[in-house]
């Protein structure tokens, strides 16, 4: 056993470039991998966020907004009652036009953005929980150009742009890790046919002295299965770096913070790290098993 | 222990068969010399002792073992009971002799306190217990070779097949191979030597087998290399 172990190592250092270049390519392939399942992750994240905060928007015109600050009067309270009495609505939240201020003063606190607005450039709106986000449109078309009402929002449509965003960003990387996992494959492959090959003179000793298929076959295995392993590990260890120097400051930076959940460390460590040791694994014994088969006859 | 039933081998490459209806059977012990010329089939024969290769017509046998008949993976258990050296030696040069000795039982899985028993023992029957640590390329020709028989007899096989273990050496060095061979031979072990090293075979007086193109010419049992040559 020990004795596999040893060819093995000697095998990786006696093609140490072909090592290195497997080693990297698996890395980085299993790298993108890594991301596009952090990217799923967070996409799921950020869409259950979303969903709970979503509403859609029903704005009042400026005479209810400035007339009606309690909501009150016939006009806004008849566009809630019906609201609220429609089924595909959970529940119904007025908003004065003060209040809304408030908010706004609250969210952009410090920022030069606060002297351009007036409270009279905010209407007060109706915020409209829906019992079913994805049908916000329906409630759009009900209520758009009704008398006391500016204009209806369904925020998730808003929402949608970045969804796709973050999709595409997923599937672009898993599109990359798949092309990058065939280079990787092809490269393990070669490198076990190579290093058999270097190896032929010691194979065929060992099959004159009468040692297994199994004995004489499974160092290059190993060789296989460690490269992909220390591929997984550079690649998780990759991954960590790009959480703690890249994304931590993306998306704590203005533009994204609470925009984007955050990636947590324990994402990285805990989630996408095993996956990726145990697909790097396979992969590698599957590509090493097939090439031998296929390739090495000894 | 080795016996050969009416075998006949014709390589897929060519028309002429390179053994041609050979039976021919070695008694446990014994100590015989393959001769002939080049070509005559020499190397073929021991070939499918090992299960190398195999026969188009008849059996091959080795102690119990069907060799031409032998699922694959039951080879390995009939080739660590013979030991094979050749005229190359065929050393891993980046093995010290220890190694090199040491290799044929790794790859075998024998466990790691034997080797370091046995090893030394089969490095002193060789007379090469001073160059344990050297590397191949350190060695001459008959040292080489030494260490490649014991390499061969360090699981002490059942048959020592020998493939022109002299054809690189001079006749001096060859002798001292010789001695090897016997020693070996007379721990009970079974030594079928192909050569065609006239002076080797005459002053040893063993059975010969001799073959031309591949047919058995003679089978004496203290023989000489022939006559007219
Ligand atoms: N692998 C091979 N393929 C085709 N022909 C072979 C092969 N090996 C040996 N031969 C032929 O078989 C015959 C016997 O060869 P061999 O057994 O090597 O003879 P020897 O060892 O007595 O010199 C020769 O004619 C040789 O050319
Ligand atoms: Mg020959």
């Amino acid at each position: 056993m020990l004795f596999v172990w040893r060819e093995a190592f000697a095998g990786l250092r006696r093609n140490l470039t072909m090592s290195i270049a497997m080693v990297i390519t698996t890395a980085i392939s299993l790298g993108l991998l890594g991301a596009g399942l952090l990217a799923v992750r967070t996409i799921d994240r950020t869409e259950e966020l979303y969903y709970s905060l979503i509403a859609v928007q029903v704005a009042l015109d400026e005479p209810t907004s400035a007339g009606d600050p309690d909501c009150s009067g016939p006009v806004c309270t008849g566009l809630r009652d019906e609201l609220e009495a429609n089924p595909l609505v959970a529940g119904v939240e007025y908003e004065s036009r003060d209040a809304a201020f408030e908010r706004f003063q609250r969210i952009y606190a410090g920022q030069s953005i606060l002297q351009l607005v007036r409270p009279q450039s905010l209407p007060a709106t109706l915020r409209v929980t829906m019992a079913d986000p994805l049908r916000g449109t329906e409630i759009v078309q009900q209520f758009t150009g009704r008398p006391g009402v500016r204009n209806v929002v369904d925020q998730r449509s808003t929402v949608q742009d970045l969804f796709s965003f973050l999709g595409s960003v997923r599937n672009a990387t898993f599109g990359l890790a798949i092309v990058q996992a065939l280079a990787a494959l092809l490269l393990i492959s070669n490198t076990i046919q190579l290093s058999a090959f270097t190896r032929r003179t010691e194979v065929g000793i060992m099959r004159l002295v009468g040692a297994t298929r199994w004995y004489t076959q499974v160092p290059f295995l190993i060789e296989a299965v460690v490269t992909g392993l220390v591929g997984a590990v550079l690649a998780t260890g990759g991954l960590v770096l790009g959480k703690l120097f890249f994304l931590d400051r993306l998306l704590s930076g203005r533009l994204l913070a609470n925009t984007i959940p955050p990636v947590g460390m324990s994402d990285v460590l805990l989630y996408v790290g095993p996956v990726l040791v145990i697909v790097g694994a396979v992969i590698a014994t599957l590509t090493g098993y097939v090439t031998l088969r296929l390739y090495v006859r000894t | 222990m080795i016996r050969l039933e009416n075998v006949t081998k014709v390589y897929p490459t060519s028309t002429r068969p390179a053994l041609d209806d050979v039976s021919v059977e070695v008694e446990r012990g014994e100590f015989v010399f393959l001769i002939g010329p080049s070509g005559s089939g020499k190397s073929t024969l021991l070939r499918l002792l090992l299960r190398e290769d195999v026969p188009n017509e008849g059996n091959v046998w080795v102690a119990n073992w069907n060799v031409g008949r032998l699922a694959s993976r039951r080879v390995p258990r009939l080739r660590q009971r013979m030991g094979v050296v050749f005229q190359d030696f065929r050393l891993l040069p980046n093995k010290t002799v220890a190694e090199n000795v040491a290799f044929a039982l790794e790859v075998i899985g024998k466990p790691r306190h034997t080797i370091r028993t046995v090893v030394p023992e089969v490095l002193d029957l060789v007379n090469l217990a001073g160059k344990a640590d050297r590397m191949p390329s350190e060695l001459s020709g008959g040292e080489a070779q030494r260490v490649a028989i014991a390499r061969a007899f360090v699981n002490r096989p059942l048959v020592l097949l020998a493939d022109e273990p002299t054809g690189n050496l001079d006749p001096e060095t060859s002798t001292g191979i010789m001695t090897l061979l016997e020693r070996i031979n007379r721990t009970g072990t079974t030594v079928v030597m192909a050569t065609h090293d006239r002076q080797i075979v005459d002053s040893m007086r063993r059975r010969v087998v001799e073959l031309s193109s591949g047919k058995l010419a003679r089978d004496d049992s203290r023989g000489v290399y022939g006559t007219g040559r």
